[in-house]
């Protein structure tokens, strides 16, 4: 399972719509949740509408929080985010084998079985976290509560039985025309990583379309080479008969 | 996190099953969950507490929790688990819910506050009765706190809430923050009998030295928080300090489950200074330790004024 988790805060203003960006993301089997940070006041309507339509558009969720709910949003989001993927999955294999879309069409008592393979999948799959972090100017003073939620999601994901890995970016880049930076590459563990983000030059501009498109480049290459075959449809079809 | 939760059930309201046509009239709203709303409801003339979801996965998972700790209970047990079925909410929407049995109790630390905090031992104990007999079974309660457990007469001891609930060695399905290992940068959030001992531990905590714990979580940054801090806490409070040994324990995760755990805290209240201590007001110490200095002076004028 891949999931692209964009924390910003506020609108975007150079290059691809990220609605456009994330709409390419879900296409490619990667979810992408949104966390609007809030300051003390608010994202402004147009960013809310924004953060709103990238999560849509990504197949994720979307949430406004403040800082001290950061972390504890992250790792909820994230949780949710992999049973969602899990039950889209099972529920396209319940389709071709009942005949009826969803969970929710099935008797109380057939639930249980459905939800057990569901819990399973959603504690023992292979899951990659692509952390996107605005760093324009004004989110440089909640970088810290960024990074503290950063490991306190690892944290989270050590404690799953599947192997979990994430990786972080900040956007935009120091020099004119890096959409994005690589600040840590796939790990499963943050032990001795203190400081993610070193010395940042906050940017003005916000690429938020073009910077997802980047990880979106950045997870094909990953998968290169590797086996084409979709992982979580090859185990859907052992377990669902 | 707050969840859009629009659901309402007035009082009066009866609502039926969609696939059982089970009838319940609903009395009041018990409380708010993570994931959902419990409800008073009645049915024949018997009172269940009805928990109604707002995700139809969310809480089928947590009825096959109630479920397979059902089937592992003894016979001649009071079952938990009444009902399952969905409904339609004033919305038009469906919701799916299940039926339980009825706790009469109240909050832990409403409890106490009403009962005396000489009851806290007991408590204490009882509870670590109900998670021993999880762990025996291989299940973790996870979301132990305050709001979960329900103290009825006589220091009789129910948990509530099973979203929690999480099997050995998996990832704790729901926790909340003050209560958490890895918050307190304690250990991991893997589910083990030690998880639950130390939401424990800050469960002591939150019921005698709530604002201090408060505080605590203001002032620290996330890589300061530790036990450390907490047993600092617990270091310095009168109804604390008896259990300090017990709750260090607990926080090094050195019990191997709560049975273990349970037996240590019945050494600690067989002893003498437990009741003692706690059942000393301040202002009786306050009193003596003026008296005291009041004697001082007196001598001192006293030798003064003869010599």
């Amino acid at each position: 399972m891949k999931q692209i988790l964009l924390i910003t805060d506020g609108c975007s203003n150079v290059g691809l719509s990220p609605v456009v960006a994330a709409a390419h993301a879900q296409s490619d089997g990667i979810s992408v949740n949104v966390v609007g940070v809030l300051d003390h006041g608010d994202v402004g309507e147009l960013g809310a509408a924004e953060i709103e339509e990238i999560a849509r558009a990504g197949g994720g969720l979307s949430r406004m929080v403040n800082m001290r709910q950061l972390s504890q949003t992250v790792q909820m989001m994230t949780r949710k985010t992999v049973v969602q993927t899990i039950q889209f999955a099972v529920q396209k294999e319940l389709k071709q084998v009942l005949g009826n879309g969803s969970i929710e069409a099935l008797p109380p008592e057939k639930r249980g079985e459905v939800v057990r393979v569901i819990d399973e999948l959603g504690e023992t799959s292979k899951l990659q976290v692509a952390l996107l972090i605005d760093a324009s100017a004004s989110m440089k003073p909640k970088l810290a509560a960024v990074e503290d939620a950063i490991h306190d999601l690892m944290l989270s994901l050590q404690a799953r039985q599947g192997k979990s890995e994430i990786s972080v970016f900040h956007f935009p880049g120091a020099r004119n025309g890096d959409d994005c930076v690589l600040d840590l590459d796939w790990t499963s563990h943050l032990n001795g990583v203190h400081a993610i983000f070193p010395k940042l030059q906050m940017g003005g501009t916000t690429p938020t379309g073009p910077a997802i498109m980047h990880i979106v480049d950045f997870y094909r290459k990953g998968d290169y080479g590797r086996q084409s075959r979709d992982e979580t449809d090859g185990m859907m079809s052992d377990y669902v008969v | 996190m707050t969840t859009s939760f629009k659901v309402d059930l007035r009082r009066g309201t009866v609502v039926t099953g969609k696939w059982k046509q089970g009838k319940y009239r609903v009395e009041r709203l018990l409380g708010e969950g993570a994931n959902g709303k419990v409800y008073l409801v009645q049915r024949d003339r018997s009172w269940y507490a009805m928990k109604l979801g707002i995700d139809t996965l969310d809480l089928q998972s947590e009825v096959n929790v109630l479920q397979s700790i059902a089937k592992q209970k003894q016979q001649g047990q009071e079952s938990y688990l009444f009902d399952v079925d969905d409904l339609y909410g004033p919305d038009g929407r469906e919701y799916p819910f299940y039926i339980m049995r009825y706790v009469l109790g109240a909050k832990a630390d409403t409890y106490l506050k009403q009962q005396g905090t000489e009851w806290f031992p007991l408590v204490g104990l009882n509870l670590l009765g109900k998670l021993a007999k999880l762990h025996q079974a291989g299940w973790v309660f996870g979301d132990l706190k305050v709001e979960n457990v329900l103290v009825a007469d006589y220091g009789h001891v129910e948990l509530v809430d099973y979203g929690g609930v999480t099997a050995v060695g998996k990832s704790i399905r729901q926790f909340t923050e003050i209560y958490d290992r890895g918050y307190w940068n304690g250990g991991s959030r893997s589910a083990d009998p030690q998880y639950d001992l130390f939401s424990f531990g800050v469960f002591c905590i939150q019921l005698h030295e709530p604002k201090r714990l408060q505080q605590l979580t203001k002032e620290l940054l996330p890589q300061n928080r530790s036990t450390g801090e907490l047993m600092q806490i617990i270091e310095t409070s009168a109804a604390l300090k008896p259990v300090a040994g017990w709750l260090r324990k607990a926080f090094d995760g050195q019990f191997a489950d709560a049975g273990e755990a349970s037996a240590a805290w019945r050494l600690f209240m067989n002893r003498r200074d437990t009741h003692r201590l706690s059942s000393t007001p301040f202002w009786l110490k306050g009193l003596a330790a003026a008296s005291a200095v009041l004697l001082g002076i007196s001598v001192y004028w006293l030798l003064r004024n003869l010599l």
